[in-house]
């Protein structure tokens, strides 16, 4: 229903070409030549956290160049947080304005729940994209849901992510395998150990890996979105992360404000460990002499969470067509062993292993994961599943109100 | 009654387009502060958001924390700003290269002075190495924190770095245009420079630091980025909550954050009116 | 005023050094490719941050270019708004003064975070959201009561004798503005413009709102840069935006100078 609302002010060619796909789930070969014909020589104006180099790099230097190549198309990349993004979106909303600049961004978790639920996003989308069809298992947890909340084709995914946890073996000789073991090594370590603060990214992450350590995912699951019944819940960990707070650094009165300072801090040894939530960070950074080599990621034994991140498309995006194609164009095995790379990014793909030819397969065996890594497979068995999407928001402020006062 | 037309002639372009983007951009925040936001189906107006944001547990340390950070930041900077003047017109180099460095500050935006005060004072910063190669500290966690601090430290230092040149220029002018022969026949009456700058030289300067004073507060109490990127987590400067509460995913957090702004906006409409009864005194004493 | 103790220039040169040591440790970082901690020097020096704010990925041109039209833009258009608002407030008395004195002094106190949301939202429905032309709407607000405040002390050091003597020999009003008026506020106008261009160029939150991330100046690349804690990197832009700062005041200088010595010829003349 909104959805048809949504596209009935975009252009004719729009029009049409989601009429048609609203209608039949599976598009031919022809229409997605109309795609390609509709955005050879556009602009697509890309949204999405602008704070990781690397990331930046590997959409500036390989991604669009190969989209100018084959596609005609101009990738525009704009760094812009995705609160930001949301919140713009809503005010365009408000006003009734149908040619938004933005065309792709780049979302996922609570953020999509809410771009969800306020209608700002165009779909669904994602069996259009050829590549989609063939490469990804659409029936997937981690692509079906996100964050426990169905995507139902309005976001596509873009690679998938894991927290690891990495630290200067010369300084901190045990990796720590639980969240008892964190007390420990803070305790011997005082003031060199630390973490983001939510609603970052990573430090959001973090302290959700911490509560499924002590009190698991299964018990908060079937629990309502309800900041009380959370914080009863969540209380063992609260009182677990406020016990580790005398022996973080700062002693806890403050806290990195981003992932990116944690990165800064491990570099110039402030810190003797860190966390991130792109699993083969700590190689790449060696291989830049910016981490010492004795770095080593590790991830618990009870594991720690993990999760997909998509691309999707506002309701307003301009270039829709356009935005289609750059997705597609992510989905392809060259693109996503590209950033599988830990020298590029060190982002895990999101395709079917299965469904690779051998050629393609190979892409991703070349790859190497390089020094300092959690094996890949041993970090899989390890996942911990996300939790609900709108717990996300009332856990960041359950800790707020509790840890860091 | 035709120069009060000519007049208001001359000043609508001016009038028209702060008067519209202004008021006109003041306006939704004031609307949605109340609740009326109909894009998320908020059509009912309410007081209950200011309600919770006033009993909410952060928005007293944060008011609080603003208006500390305002006040320390810019009554150091006159205090230190006169100084400097003082200096530059006792050393005679207030026209001359020295004068003009000492200007530079005024020209950095706070994002750049912020990137300067990390690079001097955070825990592995120049003042830390310092320290270190002196022997004072062993290590960054023996180093006192100055940045990202509960008491703001990190945000004062950009504030003071910013507004120290900025008053030293004001007062400078002042000291330039004053009649020196007042303050010379003071000590020639047997008065001491102390005592010639207390009672003949201050009273002229106070209506400019009074002015340059709400004049940096203002600023300092309303401005995003210096805490936004070296305050502490907790508490937040006013500013920075009200800008996280907009960024929520939840847009039906909008109001909340708008509460914020609402409050921002009547102290800084406080201190406008203060700023101009110290002018209209600087006006009456030049 | 001239004091014969060495303790006054020692005072001016240790302040002088707390203000300026910060820049130079700038400098240093952006030739730094390693600092590690404790040493008090870099490690190890490169030219990378710059040589790669000089290749074509770094955007440096159309920043440059965005970010310097932007600020001349709202420069000329505050000028020419303040010029006669100035000279209202400088010269003339009228009923209601003292209220439009504090509207148009209260942007310089009340932040941008107050209008900037609302303004979206405005300029959202007047189709000017995430455009030049809204951008450099939205910088007038801060910008237009520096001009005014400036021009205002312009105009009444000045007093309206000039113009009115030139009113008296058979000038125009237009004539006596061109030909009396403008040559004697030209400084004061090109030292504003100096100030209002800075103003304009340092403005994040504003350009971050109206611009939606198509509008990229100078503020907005270093602020990401150094909130991630890109130090090198936001080291060479910071150097870049001194710079750009600097260079426009020192034009702006010479034009205020210029327009002096015009400003004696006119009246030897």
């Amino acid at each position: 229903m909104t959805f048809r609302s949504t596209i009935r002010t975009k252009c004719c060619m729009l029009l049409i070409f989601a009429l048609f796909f609203a209608a039949a789930p599976r598009l031919f070969a022809s229409d997605w030549g109309a795609v390609l014909d509709a955005s050879r020589g556009t602009i697509v104006n890309f949204y999405g956290w602008g704070g990781d180099p690397n990331v930046n790099a590997w959409l500036d230097t390989f991604v669009a160049p190969r989209l100018k190549e084959r596609y005609g198309i101009v990738l525009n990349r704009v760094g812009m947080g995705i609160g930001e993004v949301l919140n713009k979106l809503l005010s365009e909303k408000a006003a009734e304005k149908t040619d938004g600049v933005i065309d792709v961004v780049w979302i996922n978790g609570e953020n999509f729940f809410a771009a969800r639920r306020n209608d700002l996003l165009f779909g669904p989308f994602t069996q259009a994209l050829p590549n989609f069809r063939e490469f990804v298992d659409a029936a997937a947890g981690d692509v079906a849901f996100d964050f426990g909340f169905p995507t139902e084709g309005y976001e596509s995914p873009y690679g998938k992510a894991q927290l690891v946890f990495f630290r200067d073996t010369e300084r901190l000789k045990e990796a720590p395998g639980g969240h008892e073991e964190l007390l420990e090594a803070a305790k011997k370590h005082p003031g060199t150990i630390t973490y983001p603060a939510p609603p970052d990214f990573t430090g959001s992450a973090f302290v959700r890996t911490v509560v499924c350590d002590i009190v698991g995912r299964e018990a908060l699951v079937s629990l309502p979105a309800d900041k009380e019944a959370l914080r009863k819940a969540v209380a063992p960990a609260m009182e677990f992360l406020v016990a580790l707070k005398p022996y973080l650094w700062m002693r806890g009165e403050s806290y990195p404000a981003s992932s990116s300072q944690i990165k800064n801090m491990f570099a110039d040894g402030e810190i003797v460990l860190g966390m991130s939530y792109t699993p083969f960070l700590a190689p790449g950074r060696i291989a830049a002499g910016e981490f010492p080599e004795s770095t080593e990621s590790f991830v618990f034994e009870k594991g720690t969470v993990g999760n997909t991140h998509f691309l999707a498309i506002p309701f307003n995006a301009s270039n829709a067509s356009g935005a289609m194609v750059v997705i597609n164009e992510i989905l392809t095995p060259e693109a996503q062993a590209s950033k599988y790379d830990p020298a590029v990014w060190g982002d895990l793909p999101v395709l079917e292993y299965a469904r690779l030819s051998s050629e393609e397969r190979a892409l991703f065996e070349s790859v190497d994961t390089g020094k300092g890594t959690v094996p890949l497979d041993f970090m899989l068995r390890r996942r911990v599943p996300e939790l609900p999407a709108n717990f996300i928001p009332i856990l960041d402020e359950i800790w707020r109100e509790t840890v860091l006062k | 009654m035709k120069s009060a037309l000519r007049a208001y002639l001359l000043l609508t372009p001016a009038l028209l387009v702060l008067g519209a983007l202004f008021l006109g951009g003041f306006a939704p925040s004031l609307l949605q502060s109340f609740g009326y936001f109909p894009a998320v189906g908020m059509t009912e107006p309410t007081l209950s958001f200011y309600r919770e944001v006033f009993g909410g547990r952060e928005f007293l340390p944060s008011l609080l924390f603003s208006l500390r950070i305002a006040f320390l930041s810019s009554a150091g900077a006159v205090v230190f700003g006169t100084l400097l003047a003082l200096l530059l017109l006792r050393t005679g180099r207030g026209e001359k290269i020295e004068g003009a460095l000492a200007a530079i500050p005024v020209i950095v935006p706070h994002t750049v002075a912020v990137l300067l005060v990390l690079n001097l004072l955070a825990r592995t910063g120049l003042l830390a190495r310092l320290l270190f190669a002196s022997g004072f500290i062993s290590s960054p966690d023996g180093m006192p924190s100055l940045v990202f601090d509960r008491g703001g430290l990190g945000v004062i230092a950009v504030y003071l770095w910013k507004g120290i040149p900025f008053a030293a220029v004001v007062v400078y002018v002042v000291l330039r245009n004053m009649n020196t022969r007042l303050w010379e026949s003071a000590t020639v009456l047997g008065a001491s420079r102390f005592q010639a700058f207390r009672y003949v030289v201050l009273p002229l300067l106070l209506p400019s630091l009074s002015s340059t004073f709400v004049l940096l507060f203002g600023f300092s109490f309303g401005a995003f980025e210096a805490p936004f990127l070296i305050g502490p987590t907790f508490p937040r400067a006013l500013p920075v909550a009200a800008y996280s509460a907009y960024i929520h995913p939840d847009p039906t957090f909008r109001p909340y954050s708008m509460v914020m702004v609402v409050v921002i906006t009547f102290i800084a409409m406080l201190l406008v009116y203060l700023y101009s009864f110290f002018l209209a005194g600087e006006e009456r004493a030049s | 005023m001239k004091t014969r103790s060495p303790f006054a220039p020692l005072l001016l040169f240790a302040f002088l050094t707390l203000l300026l040591l910060p820049v130079l440790v700038l400098l240093i970082w952006s030739v730094a490719r390693s600092w590690p901690w404790p040493s008090l020097l870099p490690a190890a020096y490169s030219a990378a941050e710059w040589k790669s704010l000089f290749s074509a990925s770094s955007r440096l041109v159309p920043v440059l270019l965005q970010s310097v039209l932007l600020a001349g833009g709202v420069t000329l258009l505050s000028l020419a708004a303040s010029v006669p608002a100035a000279k209202a407030l400088g010269l003339l008395s009228f009923p209601g003064k003292s209220v439009v004195e504090m509207l148009v002094l209260a942007p310089v106190i009340v932040p941008p975070l107050s209008y900037a949301p609302g303004m979206h939202l405005l300029f959202l429905r007047l189709g000017i959201a995430d455009s030049f032309a809204g951008v450099l709407l939205a910088h007038l607000v801060p910008c237009l009561p520096y001009g005014i405040r400036i021009l205002t002390n312009v105009f009444r050091a000045l007093g309206d004798r000039l113009e009115m003597q030139a009113r008296v020999l058979g000038a125009s009003p237009a004539q006596a503005f061109l030909h009396v008026t403008l040559p004697l506020i030209a400084p004061g106008m090109a030292s504003a413009g100096g100030l209002l261009f800075i103003v304009s160029l340092s403005q994040y939150l504003l350009t971050f709102f109206l611009g939606g991330g198509r509008i990229v100046t100078l503020s907005m690349v270093l602020l990401p840069l150094v909130k991630d804690g890109e130090r090198a990197a936001a080291a060479v832009w910071s150097t870049l935006f001194i710079a750009v700062s600097l260079l426009f005041c020192l034009l702006m200088e010479r034009a205020a100078k210029r327009c002096a010595s015009s400003r004696d010829t006119f009246f030897l003349s």
